[in-house]
């Protein structure tokens, strides 16, 4: 080898550059070892980058799209507050409008303390579920589908809320006093004269109108509900009126799920106990006589349909290219499309440190070699 | 077959013509049996197998090779040559067990090759599951008019509460004629459905559908009307008086609303209390989505038309002040929700299978969609067909091909 080093090895022969210019050389020099075998002594000019494809990443986090997904989230929150608020002047007096007939309600009488119980369930399995959010591995994707999932929840929940009022489902609610004496005058009159209006009758309801509105003190209330999180145990939840359809058990039902899908199945006296929870929760919702038994029906359908909707429709990439996915005529198709078009696969059950720290003693794993990653060698 | 040992050079020179290998024969000329069995490789090297053999005899090697073994089970006819022993006599079992000596995969007779069976139809009709289905719908809808009554009952009367706040009525006066007019709609588009399933091909699996979807439609419906007794929506209605208990009464009036389509116009909708949710409002849906789900594309003006018949009746829902909003809205939800959902899960294929990651199957009633569907692979084309047989008639000779399967 070394009697032919500069002749054969590099199967060409090579002049030596003259002079100095010994730093700005990339070819490699008059070695005494063939292509690809440099003195481990050398300088890294002397190495040779490969480019390999970059393995492209079938789960970015994307923190950004998170964020809009918090902010239509936070939006839809806001706007369910100032429903209640405007809800709450129309709903009719509980001494005229008496409680709508309810099965639940004929079989099964008031009891006092249900209703806590049942925001204490609540509070809880949001706090399970955020600590479990601490340590998922793709906390940004499951974020965003929560905020969205909740937000939409929220959203339709405004509408039902807003075009037809529900009576207070029991004598026992407690409702801050109106602010709006005007708007109850004029739903007075139309309820008295409900058939055709003569001119003067027309003229004084639309003086009336014009006089409703008291944007401040509702302002305040907007807040106070928003601060206390709309729980009657904070004492944020004295506006009634929000009835179609229960806010609690979108709640309850809602964690319960994100619980359920985003931890591993081994764990299943976890999702039995959060299944316990949520399940006496809305119980206990329909004990306290909160809500009518329609409210928690229909929230817990919808809840569950567009849960498991959006996340089928997410985890089977052949629904997304099929032409034949009636799934896509749902009004939040292009929404979805944004948030999930760049996940290619299903969210795996993968845990790791919410903050960097070597992990040597923490061994929980889905299956049964350890999904624990360090957080700095993502 | 005698033993190749035993095999004279007469007999070696007939099985080389027969194994299509006539250049050997001249120089095998004086070779029998035993030496062909003799031969090996590094004879074909040396002159004058070498000049004759182009392969250096390998086919032939081979060939012997086969004889060989041949030979070799002929001899232990115990059946041994099959891998294992076979009892019984000769011709109690198939041909398989049929002691030739042969190797499995050599016989001497013919053979039968089994040709595959037509496919089954990808669409089987199955007209059984669609009598289920029908019997189904039949029996939510009984269900839904015995609810009604039921629900009849307890309505809170006019004066004690008198109609909840809505938006849209807030907005818009009662119109007195408009309840008809959501009627009259709601029968067209239901017959043009008709008619139009008539014509289609695969009447059974699209008929199916339909009973399946309105049976569970009207179950739900049941369900959130019995729950929770909206009081009427407004004054202008006229409910039938109570019969507390006379049971009789109830069932004629059961009857009577069954008989009359529990329409208003055949005058047998005269109960309250079957407001959430609004079954006007699905029934104009669901004909809809099903008449534009199985028609021709082309035909986008029929769509249209259906479109604005549906859109129109359940606006005029409203604003005869016959349901509430939110009767209508969570009306229009469900029905659209689970028409995709159904029919999204009987396109695709792997939607049919409950894995984990198959949140579809999660609903109550994946099991009975499975039964209606497992038979069905892949998307119902739309193909029609006249439901009587059409005889060639002069005018139909000038057709050169019709869309119209025969």
């Amino acid at each position: 080898m070394e009697q032919h080093a500069s002749d054969l090895s590099n199967e060409f022969k090579r002049s030596s550059p003259s002079g100095n210019d010994e730093g700005s050389q990339s070819q490699p020099k008059q070695s005494t070892l063939p292509n690809g075998l440099r003195k481990s002594s050398r300088k890294h000019r002397d190495y040779i980058k490969i480019s390999v494809p970059e393995p492209k990443n079938r789960l970015p986090l994307e923190w950004w799209k998170t964020g809009i997904a918090f902010v239509y989230a936070l939006f839809n929150l806001v706007l369910t507050t100032v429903m209640i608020t405007v809800v709450h002047e129309r709903v009719p007096a509980k001494e005229t409008s008496p409680p709508l007939p309810d099965k639940f309600f004929d079989y099964v009488g008031r009891v006092e303390w249900a209703f806590s119980i049942s925001e204490i369930n609540g509070m809880i399995l949001v706090g399970l579920w955020c600590c479990q959010w601490l340590f998922l591995r793709y906390k940004s994707i499951a974020a965003r589908r929560f905020f969205f999932i909740m937000g939409t929840l929220y959203l339709y929940r405004c509408m039902t809320m807003y075009v037809t009022t529900l009576p207070v489902p029991g004598m026992h609610m407690k409702c801050a006093p109106k602010k709006d004496e005007h708007y109850i005058q004029l739903r007075m009159l139309r309820s008295e004269r409900y058939s055709a209006k003569t001119a003067e009758e027309k003229k004084e309801i639309s003086q009336v109108k014009q006089l409703h509105g008291d944007s401040q003190a509702k302002l305040q209330r907007i807040l106070k509900l928003i601060s206390g999180g709309g729980l009657s145990i904070t004492g944020s939840h004295i506006l009634c009126g929000d009835f179609l359809y229960s806010g609690h058990t979108v709640m309850l039902t809602l964690t319960y799920l994100f619980i359920k899908e985003y931890s591993p199945s081994r764990f299943w006296w976890y999702h039995l106990l959060c299944w316990l929870l949520s399940a006496v929760g809305v119980v206990c919702i329909l004990l306290g006589h909160e809500h009518y038994t329609v409210d928690v029906v229909i929230a817990y359908y919808i809840t569950t349909r567009l849960f498991w909707w959006y996340h089928t429709m997410a985890n089977i990439q052949t629904l997304r290219s099929s032409p034949q996915n009636y799934l896509t005529r749902s009004w939040w198709n292009p929404v979805f499309w944004f948030f999930e078009k760049n996940v290619q696969t299903r969210v795996p059950c993968s845990f790791s440190w919410p903050i960097s720290w070597p992990p040597s003693c923490f061994k929980s794993s889905c299956k049964n070699y350890s999904m624990v990653q360090n957080a700095r060698r993502q | 077959m005698k033993k190749v040992v035993y095999w004279s050079s007469e007999e070696v020179s007939n099985w080389l013509a027969e194994e299509g290998m006539p250049e050997y024969t001249d120089s095998f000329q004086r070779l029998n049996g035993e030496d062909l069995l003799q031969l090996t490789e590094a004879d074909f090297k040396k002159p004058p197998l070498s000049l004759v053999s182009s392969d250096n005899g390998q086919q032939l090697l081979n060939k012997i090779e086969t004889l060989n073994i041949e030979h070799h089970i002929e001899a232990h006819k115990n059946g041994h040559a099959n891998g294992h022993l076979i009892k019984g006599n000769d011709g109690d079992v198939g041909s398989k067990a049929k002691r030739n000596g042969m190797p499995n995969g050599f016989r001497n007779e013919m053979v039968q090759i089994h040709m595959p069976m037509p496919e089954k139809s990808h669409f089987p009709m199955e007209w059984g599951k669609t009598a289920l289905a029908f019997i189904y719908a039949l029996f939510c809808f009984v269900f839904t008019t015995v609810m009604i009554s039921v629900v009849h009952e307890r309505v809170p009367p006019k004066e004690e509460t008198p109609p909840l706040p809505d938006k849209f009525f807030d907005i818009f006066d009662r119109v007195e004629w408009a309840f008809s007019i959501c009627e009259i709609n709601g029968m067209i588009l239901v017959a043009l459905w008709l008619i139009q399933w008539t014509l289609l091909k695969y009447k059974s699996i699209v008929g199916r559908r339909f009973f399946f979807i309105v049976g569970t439609l009207y179950l739900y419906r049941c369900i959130t009307m019995y729950i929770t007794t909206l009081p009427v929506p407004g004054v202008h209605f006229k409910c039938s008086p109570k019969l507390l208990g006379d049971w009789e009464a109830q069932m004629r009036r059961i009857i009577k609303m069954i008989a009359g389509g529990g329409l208003s116009i055949t005058g047998s909708h005269t109960m309250c209390g079957d407001y959430l949710y609004s079954g006007h409002t699905v029934i104009l849906t669901l004909t809809y989505l099903f008449i534009k789900e199985y028609s021709p594309r082309r035909f986008w003006w029929y769509h249209w038309i259906c479109r604005f018949l549906s859109v129109v009746g359940i606006f005029c829902i409203l604003l005869a002040h016959d349901h509430y909003t939110v009767d209508v809205v969570v009306a229009y939800y469900i029905t659209t929700r689970l028409f995709w959902w159904y029919h999204t899960m009987a396109n695709q294929q792997i939607l049919k299978e409950a894995t984990n990651t198959n949140f579809f199957s999660r609903v109550w009633w994946y099991s009975a969609f499975q039964y209606l569907e497992q038979n069905v692979s892949g998307i119902v084309p739309r193909n029609y067909q006249l439901p009587f047989p059409w005889r060639a008639t002069p005018f139909s000779r000038n057709v050169k091909y019709t869309r119209l399967d025969t």
